[in-house]
């Protein structure tokens, strides 16, 4: 199996007045394990669909291996999609279930049942070939829709949120058995999802999308490292953000709070930026000793503790931020009502706006 | 499944007691017969070895069958179109193919098959056309194969109904899923969206099999005698033979229909696909190019001009003066009207009373036993069920004399007989239609997730309450459409009420019909009140359809 | 609905003076169940109500059948007064089951017979208050288009020109048939009675099971005659349909008739009812158009329009019959079974003989051939053979069969198979014969 790269230019998609997509552009590498991430009803369902021919862009193409197939109908994308419900027919055994794509093409009977075989084997069904779906449990169903899909060998896997059915423990041990089959495949994948721990854990590279728009394109680390907007920083991990103002120079940032922190050269600030840092990049200092850096002053007004750190939420003037300090044997830890400063390592703060 | 409360003990017994009363009692004081020895009374079962002995009933048993299942594979041819283009495709006649499509249930008695000849007969319109531009003609209701023509006619739209409410209930991902993997146009229809509907198919399939084998009118009035309903029918009323031939062939009858409708849920049973898929909603509906929308078009307009039919012809003879032996009428007028609308108000207000309480009555019971099928443990609550649905196959003249023998001797204060009591009139029309709304009601059920309900109680609801909180709004749609179905065939329901009908003023409009068809100048107006009827039936049935479309909307906002 | 609750008040009201003889009746609410249509039973009423004020007839509108059952199921409680309508076999019937009671009209002038039948039971349990004669009703349009003859006789129905043209009730569901089928049986003995009609038969295009199917389907020309009773197609050229009507020379005139039911609860307004149908303005009430039967009363045709048929003065209904009542009463059952059994439900192998028969018959024309033509005697010797003799017919044996009743023996069931099977064997010998002739004919 060849992989193919995707790509999607230029792409618009309404459904009335309702802008469900909006000029998106997006290259996906071949044999790339890529995830569409975002909140419900961002669209990365509708452009998962785009691609597999269920949905029509008002403008644009979608190119697979270099072939356009913009125009081309859903049976003849060659393009395997799971459906989040795996759509399993129930009129159909196991073994039905998963020849079918085969037989839609016309294969010789032999090869039908060495690749049906195969497929099967490959999920580790071979046993329940015979079985109807309703017999299966959910994880089951979820492998016979995957093994019904690769037996085509399409060019590209589509997985439309494939463990959300799943409890949480299975969901582990699933999306490792995802991986590890998509590598052994090496298959181009797209992988739809809305939890980003699913997406950092097994995807190459990850588009954030939000309101129709592709917010960021980048790997797990550089996403998080280096979100490019606050949506894109808020919805991978926890981060604090901080309105505040840019002097006219633009060289400093002042809070509402009053705190000053000056901006790293090389950075312009974008109107109605915000400071935004990690809560385990900030650092509680002593109120009365001042660290160097960047001091954010406040009072703890609450706190958690979590065993390995202990996440303090520090007002500052109107805002609240988080801050996790790692715990050690015999550390004390501060009251609630306690004065706290917070101490910004400049490499650890970003200027990000909408 | 949970254990059975006191409230549901109770429901139970209410409509086993019901059920034996109207429908179980009256039937076997008739039926009985069938199983005595002549002479002595005593219990025999020569009677059954006479039937399989004579020719003529084994004949007429196998005609029966060929005719029903020949009637179901052109119901199906008729009803597939419609219900594929309504439902998979965006087409704009929906709505009213399936308002239209439902109206040849509604064919008035009678009138309906003098229209029906007129049309179709040996120098009906459409042959004495053939014959002066073509020089040939086709025997459209000739025998056996004319009544395959009118039954299918008649009664494709239980298919229609059942086949589009399945279609509509496939998880669009069922279908995608399929495209994804290389699968269009009609093999996609072939392997999956037709076997994920074949529960509601057959459903529908099954009701016209047996309605088809039950039905007496049709043969009658096309004179074939050698079927099996006819055949009952005849010898049950023949004057002075006290034979036994007539009831057997009436349990041979219900011994078959029950065997159809028990063999159609053996074959769909654990395959209630509807309610094993999730999420989705429903078929995704395809765009039709303008040449698609022609040829759509074209085949709706076809096959809604086929089976209206018989409608028009209705429509066409209650404005004639003269119609003999001619296309069409030699000339029009509307005095049939005027004397109809002077003499039969009555029955008309008769009609929509009788029709209404029994639709109400076989809702409720129809409700009610769904749930204890589908919800509760009780022992025996399949026997309610089948015994509900044997209804479909007895025939209305053996339930009018049962009711005749078992309630005309008892007396109301006053000394007149329960029998001439016009609610009487109401309970056989709700017996024989039970099974359709009971048919209605448990699909409807059936589509309900338990977990639903679990959440009520959950809450705090009894079951009562959640019955009537929960379970009955989710219900509605299906309830509503085993309402137009049970009021509709009702408001044209003929054998039982001749039986039954003591006097003109309590007369529904099939009485009032009958009496006008039983001379010639009496067809014209038959006609007119047949149109009437229609007419009357039909407005029901949309304003049922617009409120159940209102009532889908509101649902759907929700979820 | 609570219609009797009007009932007891109005039984004490009074009766008024009827034709011509004075009768003191009760009157209120009196309840008929008949067979006879709208049409008939509407100007009867009206002019009933307007002769005996405060008389209120509530019509039950049944088939003949239904109707009979009807009063059979219902007898433990009677609700039912009178019993109106055609056939005389079905009155014998109810008489038989006690279903009748007796009574003793004071109306004058009216015969003892109608052409050979006796207009009322001589036990007084039912009286004929109208006459009908069965005869030939056709198409006209119809007959043009298929180029047929108008038919003068039974005989000329059996002619090859007619062929699936004629059509006729069952006399098993038509009282009416049923009396035309025995006064052909009488009329020409047993053999040679349904030799005739088995010729005919063999023309016949169906066998309907209501009376009305056969005008009916005469009347929207999908049959192009039928054997009907006479004011069937009157009130259908009353109508304005394009049908005529003719009475064959030999026809059978019978009685249409009122009985009042046993346990009548309005008994006096039931007596009523059968003096007006019987006095000369319940008898003048038939002479409109939409009734249009025959008057029992011989003086009330002074008043009728002058081509008005009438039974008693009308040579061409004067030929008739002797009719033996009680032979057609002791055979009832196994006459309409038979026809039923060889004709009705045998119909397309009897057909199919008779057509190779005309054509044999057509052949023979062109160019005599002796074998041909005694191979199509054989044939015809064939179909018209009857299981039973006429003695077999109204003996004790097989009425009982008929009867259900306390004795063991044969069983209807049984005799209908084997009467099935005779016929069915020996039309598809008629028909094998037929061809052999034909091949020889040729």
């Amino acid at each position: 199996m060849s992989a193919a790269g995707i790509s999607i230019r230029g792409i618009d998609l309404s459904y009335g007045n309702n802008r469900v997509l909006r000029d998106v552009d997006l290259e996906i590498e071949p044999g790339e394990f890529f995830a569409f991430l975002g909140p419900s009803g961002c669209g990365k369902t509708t452009l998962l669909r785009l691609i597999a021919g269920f949905a029509r862009a008002d403008r644009g193409t979608v190119e697979v291996g270099g072939r356009d197939i913009t125009a081309l109908p859903p049976w003849k994308r060659d393009v395997g999609m799971v459906f989040q419900s795996y759509a399993l027919w129930p009129h159909m055994t196991v073994r039905s279930n998963v020849a079918f794509g085969l037989e839609e093409r016309r294969l010789p009977r032999a090869e039908i049942a060495r690749r049906v075989e195969a497929a099967l084997d490959r999920v580790g069904l071979s046993a329940l070939a015979d079985r109807r779906p309703s017999q299966l449990s959910g994880g089951q169903q979820q492998r016979v829709a995957v093994a019904r899909t690769i037996a085509i060998e399409p060019k590209v896997l589509l997985l439309d949120e494939p463990l959300s059915n799943l409890d949480a423990r299975l969901r582990v041990q699933v999306r490792r058995e995802l991986r590890d089959l998509q590598r052994r495949l090496g298959i181009t994948t797209i992988f739809v999802t809305h939890d980003q721990e699913e997406a950092n854990t097994i995807c190459d590279r990850i588009a954030v999308m939000n309101e129709g728009v592709i917010q960021q394109v980048g790997t797990p680390m550089e996403l998080y490292e280096r979100p490019a907007n606050l949506f894109v920083a808020g919805f991978l991990g926890s981060a604090n953000m901080l309105e505040g103002t840019a002097s006219a120079d633009g060289r400093v940032f002042e809070t509402a709070g009053g705190a000053r922190i000056s901006v790293p050269t090389g950075r312009s600030l974008a109107p109605g930026a915000k400071l935004v840092f990690r809560p385990q990049d900030a650092i509680l200092a002593d109120p009365d000793t001042p660290q160097s850096g960047t001091n954010l002053r406040g009072t703890v007004s609450h706190r958690e503790f979590l065993g390995a750190m202990v996440r303090y939420a520090i007002r500052v003037g109107r805002e609240e931020i988080a801050v996790d300090a790692p715990f050690r044997a015999g550390d004390a830890l501060l009251a609630i009502g306690a004065p706290a400063a917070v101490s910004l390592p400049a490499h650890a703060t970003l200027f990000l706006a909408r | 499944m949970r254990h059975a409360s006191t409230g549901q003990v109770a429901a139970a017994a209410l409509i086993a007691a019901f059920l034996f009363l109207f429908l179980v009692l009256p039937v076997a004081t008739v039926m009985y017969v069938a199983f005595t020895e002549k002479g002595t009374g005593a219990f025999t079962l020569v009677n059954f070895a006479d039937f399989f002995r004579t020719e003529l009933f084994v004949r007429s048993l196998w005609n029966s069958v060929y005719v029903s299942a020949m009637s179901v594979v052109w119901a199906s041819a008729l009803a597939l179109p419609l219900a594929v283009i309504t439902t998979r495709f965006a087409f704009r006649g929906a709505a009213l193919v399936q308002t239209l499509g439902f109206l040849p249930l509604i064919m008035p008695p009678f009138v309906g098959a003098v229209a029906m000849q007129l049309l179709f007969g040996r120098n009906g319109s459409v042959n004495l056309l053939l014959d002066d531009w073509l020089g040939f003609k086709i025997p459209f209701m000739e025998g056996l194969n004319g009544v395959i023509f009118v039954q299918s006619l008649h009664y494709f739209p239980f298919i229609l109904i059942n086949l589009s409410a399945a279609l509509r209930n496939i998880d669009r991902a069922m279908e995608e899923a399929a495209q994804n993997l290389g699968s269009s146009g009609f093999r996609l229809f072939r392997r999956i969206v037709f076997p994920l509907a074949m529960p509601g198919y057959l459903a529908g399939a099954s009701l016209v099999f047996v309605k088809v084998f039950d039905d007496l009118a049709t043969p009658l009035l096309l004179n074939v005698k050698d079927m099996l309903a006819p055949q009952a029918y005849l010898r049950v009323t023949s004057i002075g033979i006290a034979d036994p031939m007539g009831y057997v062939i009436s349990v041979v009858l219900i011994v078959a229909s029950v065997a159809a409708m028990w063999l159609s849920a053996l074959a769909t049973r654990g395959r209630d696909y509807a309610t094993t898929q999730r999420g989705g909603g429903g078929l995704a509906r395809r765009n039709l190019s303008r040449g698609e929308n022609v040829l759509a078009w074209t085949a709706v307009a076809l096959i809604l001009l086929l089976v209206l039919s018989p409608h028009i012809g209705l429509l066409l003879l209650s404005v004639a003066t003269i119609w003999s032996f001619a296309p069409l009428p030699d000339d029009y007028t509307l005095t049939h009207y005027a004397r109809v609308f002077g003499e039969s108000s009555v029955y008309i207000k008769n009609t929509l009373v009788y029709a209404s309480l029994a639709g109400a009555i076989d809702v409720t019971i129809g409700t009610a036993i769904a749930y204890l099928v589908l919800r509760t443990n009780l022992i025996g609550r399949r026997w309610l069920d089948w015994t509900a649905m044997a209804a479909l196959a007895i025939p209305g003249l053996v339930l009018g004399i049962g009711y005749l023998r078992c309630f005309y001797g008892v007396q109301l204060p006053g000394g007149q007989p329960l029998a001439t009591l016009w609610i009487m009139i109401v309970l056989a029309l709700a017996i024989r239609r039970l099974p359709y709304a009971l048919r209605a009601c448990h699909a409807a059920l059936q589509q309900i997730s338990v977990a639903l309900e679990e959440a009520a109680e959950n809450l705090g609801a009894d079951k009562a309450r959640t019955l009537r909180r929960i379970v009955v709004p989710l219900m509605a749609g299906g309830i509503l459409a085993g309402f137009v179905t049970s009021f509709s065939t009702a408001a044209v329901e003929l054998s039982a009420t001749l039986m039954l009908v003591q006097s003109n003023s309590d007369a529904p409009l099939a009485y009032g019909l009958y009496v006008f068809m039983q001379s010639a100048s009496g067809r014209g107006p038959g006609a007119a009140l047949g149109v009437i009827a229609v007419l009357l039936v039909a407005a029901c049935t949309l304003a049922a359809h617009l409120l159940a479309e209102r009532n889908q909307r509101m649902k759907g906002d929700v979820s | 609905m609570l219609h009797r609750r009007a009932l007891t008040a109005a039984i004490s009201a009074l009766g008024l003076l009827l034709s011509g003889s004075a009768a003191l009746a009760q009157t209120g609410k009196v309840t008929v169940v008949t067979s006879f249509a709208k049409d008939v039973t509407d100007p009867i009423k009206r002019a009933f109500e307007k002769a005996v004020p405060g008389a209120i007839l509530e019509v039950q509108n049944r088939n003949t059948n239904a109707g009979v059952k009807f009063l059979e199921e219902t007898r433990a409680n009677n609700q039912v007064d009178l019993f109106w309508a055609s056939a005389p076999d079905a009155f014998e019937v109810l008489k038989g089951k006690k279903l009748l009671q007796t009574f003793t009209p004071r109306a004058t002038g009216i015969p003892e017979k109608v052409g050979a039948y006796p207009i009322n039971d001589r036990d007084g349990f039912y009286f004929g208050f109208a006459a009908s004669g069965y005869g030939i009703m056709w198409n006209e349009r119809y007959a043009r288009a298929n180029r047929l003859p108008e038919p003068r006789e039974w005989q000329d129905l059996a002619r090859p020109v007619f062929h699936d043209h004629v059509s006729i009730a069952a006399p098993s569901r038509s009282g009416t048939t049923h009396l035309t089928i025995e006064a052909i049986l009488q009329g020409e003995g047993w053999d040679k009675g349904w030799r005739t009609i088995k010729d005919m038969a063999g023309n016949f295009r169906q066998v309907t099971e209501r009376s009305f199917g056969v005008p009916e389907a005469v009347n929207s020309g999908q049959v192009g005659v039928g054997i009907v009773i006479d004011f069937f197609a009157f009130s259908a050229q009353a109508s304005g349909f394009p049908v005529k009507f003719v009475y064959p020379s030999v026809s059978t005139i019978v009685p249409a008739n009122v009985g009042i039911v046993a346990n009548a609860p309005n008994r006096a307004t039931a007596e009523a009812f059968v003096e007006f149908l019987l006095s000369p303005a319940g008898q003048e009430v038939l002479l409109e158009p939409s009734i249009r039967r025959l008057p029992v009363n011989p003086a009330v045709y002074a008043k009728a329009p002058a081509d008005y048929p009438n039974p008693f003065t009308d040579p061409r209904l004067g030929r008739l019959m002797p009719f033996d009542a009680d032979l057609s009463e002791s055979r009832t059952a196994a006459v309409d079974t038979l026809f039923d059994q060889l004709i009705s439900f045998q119909l397309d192998g009897l057909k199919a003989a008779t057509k190779t028969l005309h054509e044999v018959d057509a052949a023979l024309a062109r160019k005599d051939n002796p074998a041909a033509r005694r191979l199509a005697g054989e044939a015809r010797d064939l179909i018209a053979a009857m299981p039973i003799d006429a003695a077999q017919a109204s003996s004790a044996e097989i009425r009982a069969a008929f009867a259900g009743g306390k004795e063991k023996g044969a069983r209807q069931a049984e005799l209908e198979q084997q009467w099935a099977a005779f016929g069915r064997e020996r039309y598809a010998q008629a028909k094998q014969k037929a061809e052999e002739a034909l091949k020889l004919a040729r």
